[in-house]
């Protein structure tokens, strides 16, 4: 673990990571949050952590995104420095509820991303159309989030990051408060819709089926203050299938590793 | 028992108790318990009504108070929002300013006005100053109210989209905050109405004030009794349509609960 900060070091002839962090140490309040992390996400990569509660995912995560600055170390998107939040950078929050606008229709908030980004009034329509189909919800785009149910409002919410046309989708639980139904048919249609994309992805979950299931990479972080204590590759074959995939020996490998680490942790 | 029936049945109370309101008013007036100098019936002041908007007397008074609770309305609005919405979206301000506006509030209005009619004089501009200090409180308390109640959430939301000040503030926070917003200007317009007719009566301003402070001068009760009539009407109807115009603008509200 020592050498945590050596192993994501650019390396000359790979891929430079699409968001990196280098040696990112986080305090807030007084309280050290977040230790020496670093981390490089490769462009197009689908990456889970997952850790305690409380380990600092959700903090990791608005590092990412822009909405913290390190204490020190830094942060990289694109090998440029991140001094604030951009566009290219969606984040897709769990509370569905509050990061919607609740006086504005489906059509509404889909276009509060169009809108930021520039596009013409003309233009916004069938665009906004494309994405409400896109996510699974044609014919809803007059109704307002409180009329959704969970499940509808969470889709939204990914219609107005798509709509942000991201290089990086941030994702903190998004199906943490969703039926498992909703939870499976969601993963999937995540996973769809990256494919499609191209972009990379940071996953938070508490989920660790969830984790190793949509996942190229899991990471586990280690509470108090929040620091990396395991990485698993996860090589099962794309596209994933709820049934077959999870039944595959490597994903019972994996998450026996994950759910040991976990447990570890917690003592 | 559906809703509809209710509605009504209260209606129809609502509507019995004005009726026997009148009715009592009639006979108290005709059995003459209180003199015909001080008190008209209904018929008179109803028939004193009616010859004021015949003749146009009444209509002109109408339209004078009608313009001065306006702008006052109008600018205290403007104000109220404008200055709310500085002090609501910074914590530095909502901590520092705030607690001198708590202060300053329940300072009765009234106290102002010789203030004004020592700067300003009997005038036009002394009416719209007063009847717009009066007016703002409950306007700029709820904007800064409602600024202050954002869900930060959004906030993080307009960052990741990079919008411009000027777009969170138009498309975030002043939506946000129109319910508390339309609330506090609700019940500003009653503030700007009082405020109207008191002016009116101090500075002598064309208006309902006036015409009720000369009436009751010159002992007309019945015409006295027609402005105070009209007065009530021009409160009631014009917090109706606020109602009806909040009602429609916060249509998203409704789905909410
Ligand atoms: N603004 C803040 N000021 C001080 N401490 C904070 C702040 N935000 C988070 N923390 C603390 O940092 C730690 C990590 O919080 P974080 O929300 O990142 O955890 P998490 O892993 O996302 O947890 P969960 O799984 O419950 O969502 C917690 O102990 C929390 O109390
Ligand atoms: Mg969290």
């Amino acid at each position: 673990m020592a050498n945590a900060a050596k192993r994501f070091e650019v390396i000359p002839g790979q891929p430079r990571p699409q968001i990196a962090f280098s040696g990112v140490t986080l305090r807030l309040g007084g309280k050290t949050i977040i230790e020496n992390l670093s981390l490089g996400v490769r462009p197009g990569e689908f990456l889970c952590v997952v850790g305690a509660s409380g380990c600092g995912k959700t903090t990791a995560l608005r590092l990412a995104a822009g909405l913290y600055q390190p204490t020190s170390g830094k942060v990289d998107f694109d090998g440029q420095p991140m001094l604030h939040p951009r566009r290219e950078i969606a984040i897709v929050f769990q509370d569905y509820g509050k990061a919607l606008l609740p006086w504005r229709t489906a059509a509404g908030n889909v276009s509060l991303a169009l809108e930021a980004g520039g596009m013409p009034a003309a233009e916004r329509p069938a665009r906004i159309e494309e994405l409400l189909r896109t996510v699974g919800l044609p014919g809803h785009a007059g109704k307002y989030p409180a009329e959704m149910s969970g499940g509808m409002q969470q889709r939204l919410q990914i219609a107005r990051c798509l709509a942000q046309e991201p290089k990086t989708l941030l994702m903190d639980e998004p199906f943490g408060a969703l039926d498992a139904m909703t939870r499976q048919g969601l993963q999937d249609e995540v996973l769809a819709l990256v494919a499609a994309s191209g972009a990379t992805v940071i996953f938070v979950t508490h989920d660790l089926d969830e984790a190793i299931y949509l996942g190229d990479r899991v990471i586990g972080l280690l509470p108090h203050p929040g620091r990396i204590g395991i990485e698993l590759a996860v090589n099962l074959p794309r596209p994933r299938d709820q049934l077959s995939t999870r039944e595959h020996p490597e994903f019972l490998r994996l998450r026996r590793q994950l759910f040991d680490f976990i447990k570890a942790t917690e003592q | 028992m559906n809703r509809i029936a209710t509605i009504w049945l209260w209606r129809a109370a609502s509507f019995a108790v004005a009726a026997s309101f009148i009715a009592l008013w009639q006979l108290i007036a005709n059995l003459k318990l209180v003199s015909p100098v001080f008190l008209p019936g209904p018929d008179r002041a109803w028939a004193s009504l009616m010859r004021g908007f015949s003749n146009g007397d009444l209509w002109s008074k109408l339209a004078g108070t009608l313009e001065h609770m306006a702008y006052g309305w109008l600018a205290a609005s403007i104000a109220g929002i404008a200055i709310g919405a500085i002090i609501g979206s910074s914590r530095i301000m909502r901590t520092y300013v705030a607690p001198s506006l708590e202060f300053l509030r329940p300072l009765p209005v009234s106290a102002i006005i010789p203030v004004a009619i020592a700067m300003l004089g009997l005038t036009q501009a002394m009416a719209l100053f007063v009847i717009a200090f009066g007016a703002i409180w409950p306007i700029m308390l709820a904007t800064i109210h409602g600024f202050a109640a954002v869900e930060p959430r959004l906030y993080e939301v307009a960052r990741s989209l990079q919008m411009s000040r000027l777009a969170v503030i138009l498309k975030i926070a002043l939506p946000s905050a129109s319910p508390d917003i339309l609330a506090g200007m609700r019940l500003s317009l009653t503030v700007a109405l009082i405020l109207s007719v008191v002016c009116e009566i101090l500075a002598g301003l064309d208006g309902l004030g006036h015409w009720v402070l000369l009436s009751a001068r010159a002992f007309r009760s019945a015409d006295l009794f027609a402005g105070v009539i009209l007065l009530g009407v021009t409160g009631y109807v014009t917090s109706v349509a606020m109602s009806m115009a909040e009602h429609r603008l916060l249509a998203w509200q409704a789905s909410q609960r």
